[in-house]
């Protein structure tokens, strides 16, 4: 399977925020909740990435773990596309 | 006038893949081999015709179906009934010998609730319009057997007066034209294929001079209702509740959305008893299947609001679970249905990571570009729960249909 580039996907991030009205920082050490990037807002971007893959990324796989940070979501898609 | 002795509808006209006729004179046109107790896979609706038409004037237990509905399993099991399966002139005979049992028709269930299974039915028992009715000359684009395409045959079958121009599943883009040609007067449909009809070719379709216009089939929203008395103001638009196993249990004619609480719990003779339970519709009807008698669980969604009961959709795919808050897809059809620029929309639940699922929404605009999915998705925003709203939305180029006349089960 193919898989999307860490700046791909942070462009998409954005997508997903710009959607709502809000920006992405350039600090990938920006924590979630001063954007306002929720849940849903990480479920999305998940499901973005699927269709332009055209691929199912496989959402069981990765362990639960903690997602704060900008570069945490980007960690997160990371270990989803190579899961 | 034919002289023969059928049913009351025998001069009724019918149309029918290339015949032009009465039933009565389907006598001595068959190009069927019809055995005493047949399952007819009718290649169209001429076929299904003479089989309806023998069935109803010989002593027979028939099954009509179009050949994509019936598997190789599933014609094997129905040879291992007693019934022979009939394609054309070709015929696999059954595969034990027993009498037919005269009169009996089956019918397949639509399949929504997994294996299409066999539900046993009369001529009488799927005669649900009675009475004296006006002339109409009606368009059935159901699929061959299905219970709503069954009700449309009978109804022609018994009263005189009715005819009937059968569509072939290949047709649904011609159809408009045929009608006209026909003079149509009356048609039946489910909401699908109206909004299709109306996408496809308003202009033709608003030619036709309907007085009697029937949804049924799926839920039947107020949007749609209202469409369809702006485009045929002389018509009356009526939503019909039918399933091959509860018959037909609701007709409702005043141009509203879902049914009267009044109906309710209410015991009128002749009448189906309908109730709720924990939002499903229940129903005890007279027209259901054999077997099927006592209260029905139908597994249909109902909301009440505004002293009308709304029939919402099936409530196995209604619910979707977005991080344990529960978003109804009804509703989130019926928010895209109210933007003025939406023909059609279907709403699912996909699975995503952290929530469980997300709503995903497809839609099909009135003519392209006339949305951006960005203004569709803010539009719900505004009116529904964030968790609802739908996270992906794609828009079609055209309303998907499928032979049942639904696009969503």
């Amino acid at each position: 399977m193919s898989t999307l580039s860490r700046d791909r996907v942070r462009t998409m991030m954005g997508e997903v925020l710009s959607a709502q009205g809000k920006d992405l920082p350039s600090d990938d050490d920006t924590r979630l909740n001063a954007i306002g990037f929720r849940s849903l807002d990480f479920s999305e971007l998940a499901l973005r990435v699927e269709d332009e893959l055209d691929a199912e990324l496989n959402f069981d796989a990765p362990g639960l773990r903690s997602v704060e940070t900008v570069s945490d979501v980007l960690d997160f898609i990371d270990q989803l596309q190579s899961a | 006038m034919s002289s023969h002795a059928g049913p009351a509808g025998s001069d009724n006209r019918i149309v029918a893949h290339g015949f032009d006729g009465t039933w009565a004179q389907l006598d001595g046109r068959t190009t069927l081999a019809l055995p005493p107790a047949g399952a007819v896979l009718a290649n169209n609706n001429f076929e299904a015709a003479q089989a309806v038409w023998a069935h109803a004037t010989g002593e027979r237990e028939t099954l009509i179906a179009s050949p994509s509905r019936i598997g190789d399993d599933q014609a094997l099991e129905l040879r291992r009934s007693g019934l022979a399966v009939v394609r054309g002139e070709q015929v696999e005979p059954a595969l034990i010998d027993r009498a037919p049992e005269v009169g009996r028709i089956w019918l397949l269930t639509s399949g929504s609730t997994g294996r299409p299974k066999q539900v046993a039915h009369t001529l009488e028992s799927l005669t649900t319009v009675r009475g004296e009715q006006p002339p109409r000359t009606w368009l059935c684009p159901y699929a061959t057997g299905a219970y709503a395409w069954w009700q449309v045959v009978t109804m022609s079958l018994s009263l005189p007066g009715q005819d009937v121009l059968f569509v072939e599943p290949g047709q649904m883009d011609s159809w408009p034209q045929q009608a006209l040609d026909a003079g149509v007067t009356a048609a039946s449909g489910t909401p699908t294929f109206w909004r299709q009809a109306l996408w496809r070719s308003a202009e033709t379709v608003a030619q036709l001079d309907l007085r009697q216009v029937t949804l049924g089939g799926e839920p039947v929203d107020q949007s749609i209702l209202d469409r369809l008395h702006e485009v045929f103001p002389k018509a009356r638009v009526s939503w019909i509740y039918a399933s091959s196993e509860a018959g037909a249990a609701i007709a409702v004619h005043d141009g509203r959305a879902g049914f009267p609480t009044a109906w309710l719990d209410r015991e009128v003779n002749g009448r189906p008893r309908l109730s709720v339970q924990d939002d499903e519709l229940i129903i005890s009807s007279q027209h259901a299947a054999e077997g099927m008698s006592g209260a029905i669980r139908t597994g249909d969604h109902v909301e009440v609001a505004d002293e009308r009961v709304l029939i919402t959709g099936r409530i196995a795919s209604d619910e979707i679970n977005v991080g344990g808050s529960k978003a109804s897809a009804a509703k989130v059809r019926a928010v895209l249905l109210e933007h003025p620029k939406v023909a059609w929309a279907t709403v699912r639940g996909r699975k995503a990571p952290l929530v469980g699922n997300v709503v995903t929404a497809q839609v099909v605009l009135d003519a392209p570009d006339a949305v951006s999915d960005a203004d569709l998705v803010a539009w719900c925003a505004e009116r529904l729960p964030d968790y609802a709203v739908p996270r992906r939305l794609r828009l079609l180029p055209e309303i998907p249909i499928k032979e049942t006349l639904k696009s969503d089960v």
